[in-house]
């Protein structure tokens, strides 16, 4: 179990390299720098480093607040020492929310809709039993 | 298992009693631990109570009442009976008075002493052992904590007595006197509570001389060396000194002296008077209230001569600095107190923290150039408000007296010891402050202050003068003023400088904060086992500060994500946890244990008592 354990960090390790090549590679093109080999291990391992802490505090944050799932305020609160961070994630935050509305808002259009419908036709049947 | 339970603890301090007595008794060990095992046979036997916690302390001081104050190689001596009882009776009775006495308790401490008697053992209880000195540190040491400040005050009631009864005793022959008590008290500026002395002395002295119309004399006694106006300045101290002492609020602050470079004083007084003459609105808290006490009741504040005003102002400024000392321990009371000056005159405000931060770096540096200025400029602020608040006299012409009061006052200064002068200054920027908010706040800061009563006098006369303040000034004057000033002041000082354009909230975490942080980086540089240099000192104060902003805004922050208003000790706990200090095998009562002393301790951690009740209740 313990070697399954470590190859499954072995790979997403590497995963996480592999991705932040790609981004490295995005960068160096962008600003016309080369990145070193050695910069991009070092940026994965801090990376991989920090998922570990991350996970910890957003679950410790979850259980600060009573509750068994981490939430987007546990994500804000994470991200709240780098102010950029914060506004980008508010933002998709919100954006997020306004989606939930407008599918809130569909939704609950279709179910009126169905309503109405039925009540029409409960009344049509009615109009026409009596009839 | 209740029974169970005891005997394991029991055991526990038998065998860490028996352990601790075989280190330091040697041959001895039999012979000790027979004593021990039968106290602690007794303590078993008698239902061990719950409410003495085996700590090291009170282990440690089970260990000596019960064990032989003999060490192993000193030969009896026949007089150990009493003397050993009579050393039991004050560490029984420290038990008593330090622990919760319980019946068996008394029995417990009794059968010790029963049983030392009997016991044939002696010591030379004159001479010094570690076992005798440790006694004499446990029954005499205050209880200091290790995590707050030092209070400053419990150095004051001891070197007060003694004054105070040399005083006393002085009084018959006082030009013999004189000599003998002026060395001492010029040893003084250093040290807090000759300077505490110092002060009351001063303030006293200020009040009569208030009552008298007249105080040609100098406040510091170190001025005094000479004997100049000797008898008379005497006759005042002597009665003075009981009637201050019998005030404990007035011994506040420590003295902070400044030299005094008159050149650059006088040529910043006129700088910055130009720059005061239009104040804004002034919103300060009533601090001061001892100088506008006293030139409240000077109705004539122009007819007199400026040479009897200025000594009157002089003496004015070293009062409130009681109040402004004191903030060295109460970072509360600053708060509102400067949270008041926030808004306005800009100067002041610079003068103001300028002259607290430089109040704690007063140990580190001596700053003679740029405390003049800052206090020159507040002096004035502090100064006109009451005067307008008096005779709403034009403030062209009081800032004009205030000048020539405080190059007279600069004058006379010149050559004291330092911390009088930004004392002096810091007391009347707090006055100045004070009048400022009374509008604003509530006279908060005068609460504080040794007269309370001055306050309600200030409220009605400082509307007036803001109202006049506000007309005739659109704008104050705080680029030139802010602009003079950074230049003047050490670089430390100027870094605090630029963010004072000002948020009202950000003033109070400047500087209620310094006090403590000295105290902590002068931890550091006691734990650095190394001469620090004062830049470094600096920068840890910095870095502290820094630290402990950041600390707050966290716990603050999980307060709220646990939509709490307050923070709770959860919240410390989630932040250690972050830090690393608390995890699933440290929890956070083992940190309690290994690093705060016993008292908080007990606050915190809930522990059964006899009754079935729990402290703290949970």
């Amino acid at each position: 179990k313990e070697e399954d354990v470590l190859i499954l960090l072995q790979r997403l390790k590497a995963a996480v390299h592999y991705t932040v090549g790609c981004l490295c590679e995005e960068v160096s093109s962008d600003k016309d720098m080369q990145f070193s080999k050695q910069t991009i291990a070092a940026i994965s391992e801090v990376t991989f480093g920090q998922c570990e802490n991350f996970a910890k505090d957003l679950e410790m944050f979850a259980r600060h607040a009573k509750r068994s799932t981490v939430n987007t305020e546990d994500v804000k609160l994470l991200a709240r020492r780098s102010h950029s961070l914060l506004k980008y994630i508010t933002e998709k935050n919100e954006d997020i929310a306004q989606l939930n509305l407008e599918r809130k808002a569909k939704k609950k259009k279709k179910l009126e809709d169905e309503n109405r419908n039925s009540v029409e036709l409960a009344e049509a049947g009615v109009e026409e039993s009596e009839n | 298992m209740g029974l169970c339970g005891c005997f394991t603890r029991v055991d526990l301090i038998r065998s860490i009693a028996i352990v601790g007595l075989n280190v330091a008794a040697g041959r001895r060990r039999l012979w000790i631990a027979k004593p021990l095992g039968k106290w602690a046979a007794e303590a078993m036997a008698d239902n061990f109570s719950p409410d003495s916690e085996p700590t090291t302390r009170t282990l440690l001081r089970r260990v000596l009442d019960t064990a032989d104050p003999r060490t192993p190689r000193r030969a009896r001596s026949t007089r150990s009976g009493a003397q050993r009882d009579l050393l039991e009776t004050p560490s029984t009775r420290r038990q008593r008075s330090q622990t919760k006495m319980t019946a068996r308790r008394r029995s417990h401490t009794a059968a010790s002493v029963d049983r030392l008697a009997r016991i044939q053992a002696s010591g030379h209880l004159e001479e010094q052992t570690p076992r005798t000195l440790l006694k004499n540190i446990i029954l005499t040491a205050p209880e200091s904590s290790i995590v707050k400040p030092e209070a400053v005050v419990k150095l004051v009631p001891s070197p007060q007595v003694v004054q105070h009864t040399r005083r006393e005793s002085s009084r018959g022959s006082l030009e013999l006197q004189l000599p003998e008590l002026e060395p001492p008290t010029t040893l003084a500026p250093g040290l807090l509570a000759p300077g505490r002395r110092k002060q009351r002395l001063r303030l006293s002295e200020f009040q009569q001389g208030m009552d008298w119309g007249h105080l040609s004399q100098e406040p510091r006694e170190n001025a005094d060396a000479s004997s100049l106006t000797s008898s008379l300045n005497l006759t005042f101290a002597m009665p003075l000194q009981p009637q201050s002492v019998k005030r404990p609020g007035l011994a506040r602050r420590p003295p902070t002296r400044r030299v005094v470079d008159v050149g650059t004083f006088l040529q910043d007084l006129r700088d910055t008077s130009l720059a005061v003459a239009p104040p804004g609105e002034s919103h300060r808290t009533p601090v001061g209230t001892v100088p506008t006490d006293t030139v409240l009741e000077d109705t004539q504040p122009f007819s007199q001569p400026l040479a009897g005003h200025s000594p009157s102002v002089h003496h004015s400024l070293p009062c409130p600095s009681p109040s402004g000392a004191k903030e060295v321990e109460g970072p509360a009371s600053r708060r509102t107190w400067s949270s008041g000056p926030g808004l306005q005159n800009n100067h002041s405000g610079p003068g103001k923290p300028a002259q607290l931060l430089a109040r704690k770096v007063e140990e580190v540096e001596a700053l003679a150039v740029g405390f003049p200025n800052i206090s020159s400029i507040s002096g004035e602020d502090g100064v006109e408000p009451l005067q307008n608040g008096v005779g709403e006299e034009a403030e062209e012409s009081m800032e004009e007296s205030m000048s020539v009061r405080e190059v007279e006052k600069a004058a006379e200064e010149q050559g004291s010891a330092r911390a009088e002068e930004p004392e002096g200054h810091t007391e009347v920027a707090e006055a100045a402050g004070s009048l400022g908010s009374i509008e604003a706040k509530e006279p908060e800061g005068s609460s504080e202050d040794e007269d309370p009563s001055a306050s309600p006098k200030l409220a009605p006369s400082t509307p007036e003068f803001l109202r006049t303040r506000r007309l005739q000034s659109p704008e104050p004057a705080p680029p030139p003023s802010t602009a003079v000033l950074p230049s003047e002041l050490p670089k430390r000082l100027s870094a605090r400088i630029p963010p004072r354009p000002r948020i009202p909230g950000s003033r109070p975490r400047q500087d209620p904060y310094k006090a403590g942080l000295n105290h902590y980086a002068k931890l550091f540089s006691f734990y650095a086992k190394m001469p620090m240099e004062k830049k470094a000192v600096e920068m840890v104060e910095k870095c502290l500060d820094k630290y402990f902003q950041h600390l707050c805004d966290d716990l603050e922050v999980f307060a709220a994500h646990a939509g709490r208003k307050t923070v709770s000790p959860e919240d410390l706990e989630l932040l250690l946890r972050r830090q690393g200090l608390v995890s699933d095998q440290v929890s956070l009562h083992v940190l309690v244990e290994r690093h705060l002393p016993l008292e908080y301790r007990q606050l915190l951690i809930p522990c059964a008592f006899s009754g079935n009740s729990v402290f703290p209740t949970q």
